[in-house]
């Protein structure tokens, strides 16, 4: 009966009831895009950082944080893949990296360079490397020839064809050093490592610091980004329980574009904020008018035998029904939208669509799409509705039964 | 007539003590029985809806007591005021006060409901009273759609429903016009008759005044007269 009286309560004025749950609903709308869009493009920006840079989830060996050296570096082997590919159902494949600092040198320079040892199908796999090729080709395992980035090329002033000579320290503080080919170069989407990279297959990476069948690192890659963290969780626990490796994830990887997005984020929050601000006074006027009116009625019906805690009840379902329909409209026609877009991403167009296909990201304003999306915006506007609620319900405790229902 | 079923002695209520005090009740000492058929009467400001108040349980007096059925309602706190209301006393108020979005029968079941009536019952005596009210056919109605005669008769129905031992009406009569007027005493009338419902009017209708077998007139906050109009007279 109390829930009837709410819902019919809520329609004694049918258009202030809609204004409301239509303001409700237009705030639901706005907080979600915006969010769904931040969500998006930064889940995109880590996507294409990730990919290009740390990966998602690292597996080292545990002594490389300290110290990351080749001399401590592990095996890789099938078992090795098997066991971690079986850790978690939503891994999608495994990426081995040999990673080591090298000087770099044409016949006119030097430079340090970022020499790493990939699979080069595997890491296409990962971050499409080929289709950055800009010149020349790819090397294929055992030829012994380099792809480079297109900055160090050019500080080095050598092009496809010529001799880089690489001089390192190799594991156990062996003599690495050797002549390579330049096969082919590379516009890598960061800057900073266009500036540096220097890729070689794996195994003549490991021949050349006498690191044969070892890796630095071992990229995990989960089916989404958003899956990393249950993924990491289930390679840790069962990779690093006897201390021979530890496990890290991009944020630990790569701090600052952590921070760099949490500081975004905070703007999206500031907006949805705003916006719930504006939809809680718009609540709370419908509420306040709601027991305005009602002084007399209420007075009566704490007269003939209602309950304060009953009168109360009544009250907080009104609110609550305001919000419950605001939410879901806003949550239906918001889903609408975010799953259309999730699949059709808005194409960037212009000087911005210019600057981010110079990074070699596609020009795309990708949309998120997740049930958190709609339940945080339920649970928020929920919560404000409790809140509202209680201005009525105080009221409603503290009414002298008499004068109301004078009123 | 039996027994005393309300009692109130040396009735005071003061308002404002401490600004410019208003006697509305002075030393009020008055008691009914069960069945019995009661106007109050008297000038506006005369006390007589404060009497009222004071015997629902709606207004504290400042100094004196009311007691029904031999426990004292003076006392109590909120919480216990409300629950004796709900269990021993009907209201009709001058205004109906029905609530509009419930139906004539969701309007009388509802105090049963808050009595945690069986389903059944609450049905049948919702049918019962409606039809002794003379508004079977309009049970789905809600109270926009009624006239204010037929409003007033579901607000008796509702004050009937939770079987109280009495019932309080403050000037039932105000707002209808003769034939309804008429027609809701004579309801109240028979009830009290047939059911042995006690009523207590104030009213300034004299309608109601003609009808009732006691009428108490009240000015300046103390009983002037206490007449039993059936020769059996008291004096205040």
């Amino acid at each position: 009966m109390n829930a009837k009286l709410a819902w019919r309560n809520l329609w004694r004025n049918r258009r202030r009831t809609l204004i409301t749950g239509a303001s409700i609903m237009f705030a639901v709308f706005f907080a979600v895009l915006i969010q769904s869009m931040n969500r998006g493009s930064h889940e995109y920006m880590i996507d294409n950082m990730a990919r290009f840079h740390t990966g998602f989830i690292q597996l080292q060996d545990s002594r490389f944080e300290s110290e990351p050296s080749l001399d401590n570096v592990f095996e890789m082997d099938d078992a090795l893949f098997e066991r971690i590919a079986e850790t978690h159902p939503n891994i999608s494949f495994l990426v081995p990296r040999l990673e080591t600092f090298m000087l770099a040198a044409s016949e006119q320079q030097t430079r340090g360079a970022y020499v790493m040892g990939i699979e080069a199908d595997l890491e296409h796999q990962l971050n499409g490397l080929k289709d950055h090729l800009k010149s020349g080709r790819f090397f294929t395992p055992g030829e012994g020839a380099v792809v480079m980035g297109e900055g160090l090329a050019g500080r080095l002033d050598v092009a496809v064809g010529d001799t880089l000579v690489l001089l390192g320290q190799g594991r156990f503080g062996t003599t690495a050093a050797g002549k390579f080919p330049i096969a082919g170069l590379v516009k890598h989407p960061m800057f900073e490592m266009n500036d540096q990279m220097v890729y070689m297959s794996l195994p003549d990476l490991q021949w050349v610091v006498s690191a044969e069948g070892m890796i630095t690192t071992l990229l995990v890659t989960p089916e989404r980004v958003r899956d990393t963290d249950v993924v990491a969780a289930s390679v840790r626990e069962s990779m690093t329980e006897n201390g021979e490796f530890t496990v890290k994830t991009w944020p630990e990887l790569m701090p600052e574009l952590l921070q760099a997005i949490e500081f975004d984020m905070a703007s999206a929050y500031v907006m949805s904020a705003i916006l719930y601000i504006v939809i809680a006074f718009g609540l709370f006027g419908t509420i306040l008018m709601m027991t305005l009116e009602r002084v007399r009625e209420f007075g009566v019906l704490l007269s003939i035998g209602m309950k304060r805690p009953s009168l109360s009840l009544v009250l907080f379902l009104e609110s609550l029904l305001i919000g419950v329909i605001g939410v879901l409209a806003g949550c239906f026609i918001s889903f609408l939208v975010v799953f259309y877009f999730y699949h059709h991403p808005i194409p960037l167009t212009g000087d911005l669509a210019a600057a981010i296909m110079d990074f070699g990201f596609e020009p795309i304003l990708p949309f998120y799409l997740s049930g958190s999306l709609f339940l945080e915006q339920a649970v928020i506007v929920l919560l404000l509705s409790t809140l509202i609620c209680l201005y009525p319900i105080i009221r409603v405790f503290r009414m002298d039964v008499l004068q109301a229902s004078k009123a | 007539m039996n027994q005393a079923i309300i009692q109130t002695d040396r009735l005071t209520k003061i308002y404002n003590p401490d600004t410019v005090p208003v006697h509305a009740l002075r030393d009020v000492s008055l008691s009914f029985e069960q069945g019995e058929f009661t106007s109050v009467v008297g000038p506006s400001g005369s006390g007589k809806t404060t009497l009222l108040n004071m015997i629902g349980g709606l207004d504290k007096p400042t100094s004196g007591s009311v007691m029904i059925d031999g426990v004292s309602i003076t006392g109590m706190k909120d919480r216990e005021l409300i629950d004796f209301r709900l269990k021993n006393i009907g209201f009709v108020f001058q205004h109906y006060n029905l609530i509009p979005v419930f139906t004539a029968r969701e309007n009388v079941s509802f105090i049963m409901l808050l009595q945690k009536r069986d389903k059944a019952e609450m049905m049948e005596r919702t049918e019962k009273l409606l039809q002794q009210v003379g508004l079977r056919e309009r049970m789905d109605a809600r109270p926009k759609q009624l006239s204010g005669g037929q409003q007033q008769r579901v607000a008796v129905a509702r004050a009937l429903a939770s079987r109280p031992k009495f019932i309080l009406a403050d000037e039932p009569t105000a707002n209808l016009d003769s034939a309804s007027a008429m027609n809701l005493l004579d309801i109240m009338e028979k009830m009290n008759r047939e059911e042995n419902v006690t009523f207590i009017f104030s009213t300034h209708d004299q309608r109601v005044i003609d009808r009732a077998r006691r009428v108490i007139t009240m000015v300046d906050g103390a009983v002037e007269s206490d007449i039993a109009t059936d020769q059996k007279s008291q004096t205040a």
